[in-house]
C-alpha cells in the first residue's frame, strides 16, 4: 500500500509542478497556456538527450534542460500569446497555444522518435529501493520546494512583487509605470524554466517520451482547479489529490476506471466548491 | 487505285493517335498506395516495413517492373491517426486511383480504411493482425499477410501452459482496443485449456510504476506473467517493476516485448532474461546459429542499406514489408494483369508463395494467409539484428 502512495505522490507532484507553472504564467497575463505541460516534456526529452546523448554530467544536462525551457516559454510568450493579447480581449490564445504545443511535439516526435527512451539514475542508488526510489522522491521534493520558492519570491523580491502588481491590475500596474510586456515575458521565461525544471525531476518516472505533453496539460489544469487558480499551496493539494485518487482507482478497481473515477470525483469537489479548495471567491490570481 | 493526299494525312494522323496511346498503356506506371504511419505513436513498425517496402520497390523497377511497368509507390503518412488513414484511403482509390493498397500499419487505423477499399475494389494487402480485418464475404480483396493475433495468443499460451508447464497465469494487458481484447481473448483460450487466470488486469498503458500489479500477481501465486500490449513503455516498466523486486517468475506474451526500445529502458540488462514472446520461424536462429536462408539474404541487402551496423529494429517488420511488394508482383505477373477480379483470383488461389517473412497461403474463403506451421517462441535476451534464438523447450 506504502507504494500506491509514493507512486500516486509522484506522479501527483508532477502534476501540481505543471499547476505551479500555469499559475507564474497567469498572473501575469490571464492566459492558460496549452503549452505548459509541453514545458516540462522539453525538460524531460532534452534533459535525457543532453546526458544520454552527448554524454553530458546531470548538472550540465539539468541547466541545458532548464535553458531549453526557459527559451520555450520566451517564445510561447512572443509567438502564441503577445500578438494576440494586443489585438484582441477574446480567448484566442486557446487556439495559439494550442498550434504551438501541436508543432512543438510534432518537430520532438520527427527528432527524437515517438517511442519512450531512458531517462538516466541522477543519483547513486540501488534499484531495489522500492517506494523509497529517487524516481518517486525527485518530484514530490521539486513541487514542494518549487512553491516554496515561489511564494519567497512573490514576496521577497522586486520581480516577485511586480508579477503581484499585474496580476491585481495590469492597467493599474502600467499607470505605475511597470513595463508590463516586459514582467509578462520573464514570467514566461521563469515558468518555462521551472516546467523544464519538473519534466527533468521527473524523467526517471515518465521516461523521455515527446507525447507527455498533452497529458501534462490536462493533468496539469485539472491540479490547478482543484486547488484553486492563483494558490500555490492549492496546486500541491490538487496535484496530490489527483495523483492518489488515480492511484487508488487503478489499486481498486483496475485502469479501466481509473481516469473516470479519478475525474469524476473532482467533479464533485468542483460542482461543491467552484473555486477550488484554496482559491478565494475573489480571484486574486499569483 | 488513286488515294487523296488528305485521306493519309487523316490516316497517318490517327495511326499515330492509335500508337500513343498503346504505347502510354505500356509505360503507364502500376500504382500502389501505402498506407503507414510513419510518425505519430507506434511509428517503429511502420519506419521498419517502409524500408522493407522500399527495398522490393527498387528492386522490381531495376529489374524492369511488373509486366513491363515500372512501380510508383504513393506513401502517404498517416502518422496513426484513424482519420488521417480514411481520408488518405479514399485519395489513393478514387482520385490517384492506385491498383494496389498496402496496410495501413496499424489495426485501428485498418478497421476503418478497410470498408472504403472494399467499396472502391482495391486489393488490400493488409499487414494489421487483429482479427476482425479480413472477411472473404465483406472484403473480399483485402488478404492478410501477418499472422493474426489469435496466432499470437495461442503461440504464447501454449508455451506458457504447455513447455514451462506453468498453470498459475497472471494477464497484464493495457487498456487500449487492441490490450482490452487480446486479454479477453488469451483467458478464453486458456479457459479453453482448463487453465483459470488467478490475476488479470487492465492498466493505463502511460502508468508510471507497475510495482502494484506486479506485487498483486506474485501475491496471488503466478508462476507466469503474460502481458498483451504494443506499449513499449508499459511492458518496459513491467520489467523493470519484475527486476528490482527481485522476482524472477517468466514473462510471456507480445512480440514487443522483444522490441530494441524495450533493451534502452531497463534499468539493468539482466531484467530482459526470463522473457519470452511469440515470434516467427524466418527471424528464429536455428540450432547452427544461422537464420533461413532468405532471411539472411535479406538481412545482407538492408545491413548493406543501412550502412553495415546492427539492425535495431524487430527484422519481421521490415522482411514483412518486403513481402508485401512481392506479393503484389506476383499476383499481377500470376494474372497477366492489374485487373482487381484477376489479381483476387490468383491470391485466392495462392498456395506456398515463398516470402522472406513466411511461406503465404490464402483460399476462396481464406484470407489469412501466415500458416501456424511459422510461429515460433523465442528468448527475448538473444536480439541480434532482430532474430532471436528460440525460447528453451
Amino acid at each position: 500500500m506504502f507504494t500506491v502512495i509514493v507512486s500516486g505522490l509522484a506522479i501527483g507532484m508532477l502534476y501540481a509542478a505543471v499547476a505551479l507553472v500555469y499559475n507564474v504564467m497567469f498572473s501575469t497575463s490571464k492566459v492558460l497556456s496549452v503549452t505548459t505541460g509541453h514545458i516540462a516534456m522539453l525538460g524531460g526529452v532534452f534533459g535525457a538527450w543532453f546526458m544520454t546523448g552527448l554524454h553530458l554530467h546531470w548538472i550540465v544536462g539539468l541547466a541545458g534542460a532548464l535553458a531549453v525551457g526557459a527559451l520555450f516559454g520566451g517564445l510561447t510568450e512572443l509567438l502564441a500569446i503577445r500578438r494576440v493579447l494586443n489585438r484582441s480581449d477574446e480567448h484566442l490564445w486557446l487556439l495559439s497555444t494550442l498550434a504551438l504545443a501541436t508543432m512543438v511535439q510534432q518537430a520532438v516526435g520527427l527528432w527524437w522518435g515517438t517511442e519512450p527512451k531512458p531517462f538516466p539514475r541522477l543519483i547513486d542508488q540501488s534499484f531495489g529501493a522500492g517506494a523509497l526510489d529517487q524516481k518517486f522522491w525527485l518530484p514530490i521534493a521539486l513541487a514542494v520546494l518549487m512553491a516554496v520558492g515561489l511564494e519567497l519570491f512573490y514576496h521577497r523580491t522586486m520581480f516577485g512583487k511586480l508579477f503581484l502588481a499585474m496580476s491585481e491590475d495590469a492597467f493599474a500596474a502600467r499607470a505605475r509605470g511597470v513595463s508590463t510586456d516586459r514582467i509578462r515575458f520573464l514570467s514566461y521565461v521563469l515558468s518555462g524554466a521551472l516546467g523544464g525544471l519538473a519534466g527533468f525531476a521527473a524523467g526517471q518516472l515518465t521516461f523521455a517520451y515527446f507525447a507527455l505533453g498533452l497529458t501534462l496539460t490536462l493533468n496539469g489544469f485539472i491540479a490547478l482547479a482543484v486547488g484553486g487558480l492563483g494558490s500555490n499551496v492549492g496546486a500541491l493539494i490538487g496535484g496530490a489529490a489527483l495523483g492518489l485518487l488515480n492511484a487508488f482507482a487503478s489499486h481498486w478497481f483496475g485502469g479501466s476506471y481509473q481516469q473516470t473515477i479519478a475525474v469524476g470525483l473532482l467533479m464533485v469537489v468542483l460542482l461543491l466548491k467552484p473555486e477550488g479548495l484554496l482559491g478565494s471567491k475573489n480571484v486574486r490570481p499569483v | 487505285m488513286k488515294v487523296h493526299w488528305s485521306k493519309l494525312v487523316i490516316g497517318a494522323f490517327f495511326s499515330s493517335c492509335l500508337m500513343a496511346a498503346s504505347g502510354s498503356a505500356v509505360a503507364q506506371p502500376v500504382k500502389i498506395g501505402w498506407l503507414s504511419s510513419l510518425t505519430g505513436p507506434l511509428s517503429s513498425a511502420a519506419i521498419a516495413e517502409n524500408q522493407g517496402v522500399q527495398l522490393a520497390v527498387e528492386e522490381i523497377n531495376k529489374s524492369g517492373g511488373i509486366l513491363g511497368r515500372q512501380i510508383e509507390l504513393l506513401t502517404r503518412d498517416t502518422a496513426g491517426d484513424p482519420t488521417k488513414a480514411v481520408n488518405f484511403a479514399q485519395q489513393l482509390a478514387f482520385s490517384d486511383k492506385v491498383q494496389f493498397v498496402i496496410g495501413p500499419v496499424n489495426s485501428g487505423e485498418a478497421l476503418a480504411t478497410t470498408p472504403i477499399l472494399a467499396r472502391a475494389g482495391v486489393p488490400n494487402i493488409v499487414i494489421g493482425a487483429i482479427d476482425e480485418l479480413v472477411d472473404a464475404t465483406k472484403y473480399p480483396r483485402a488478404f492478410r499477410a501477418i499472422n493474426t493475433n489469435l496466432q499470437w495468443i495461442s503461440t504464447a499460451n501454449n508455451y506458457a501452459t504447455g513447455s514451462l508447464k506453468k498453470t498459475k497465469v497472471a494477464i497484464i494487458a493495457d487498456t487500449s482496443g487492441y490490450g482490452t481484447a487480446s486479454a479477453r481473448s488469451a483467458e478464453q483460450l486458456l479457459e479453453k485449456a482448463g487453465i483459470k487466470p488467478v490475476y488479470s488486469v487492465l492498466v493505463d498503458p502511460n502508468k508510471t510504476d507497475l510495482s502494484d500489479e506486479m506485487n498483486k500477481a506474485k501475491a496471488a501465486g503466478a508462476d507466469v506473467v503474460m502481458p498483451w500490449s504494443a506499449a513499449t513503455g508499459l511492458l518496459g516498466r513491467l520489467l523493470n517493476a519484475r527486476g528490482d523486486m527481485g522476482w524472477n517468475v517468466p514473462v510471456v506474451g507480445h512480440p514487443a516485448l522483444m522490441a530494441a526500445q524495450i533493451r534502452k529502458l531497463l534499468n539493468k540488462p539482466e531484467y530482459w532474461d526470463n522473457t519470452f514472446a511469440a515470434g516467427y520461424q524466418s527471424t528464429t536462429y536455428g540450432t547452427d546459429g544461422k537464420l533461413p536462408e532468405r532471411t539472411q539474404a535479406l538481412v545482407d541487402k538492408v545491413r548493406g542499406k543501412l550502412g553495415g551496423g546492427e539492425i535495431d529494429v524487430l527484422f519481421w517488420w521490415i522482411a514483412l514489408g518486403y513481402d508485401t511488394v512481392k506479393i503484389i508482383e506476383y499476383a499481377a505477373k500470376t494474372a497477366g494483369s492489374t485487373d482487381p477480379a484477376a489479381i483476387q483470383k490468383v491470391l485466392e488461389n495462392t498456395k506456398d508463395f515463398r516470402g522472406v517473412y513466411t511461406n503465404y497461403t490464402w483460399g476462396p474463403t481464406e484470407r489469412n494467409g501466415f500458416p501456424d506451421a511459422n510461429m515460433a517462441m523465442n528468448a527475448a535476451s538473444t536480439f541480434k539484428d532482430g532474430s532471436f534464438k528460440p525460447a528453451p523447450r
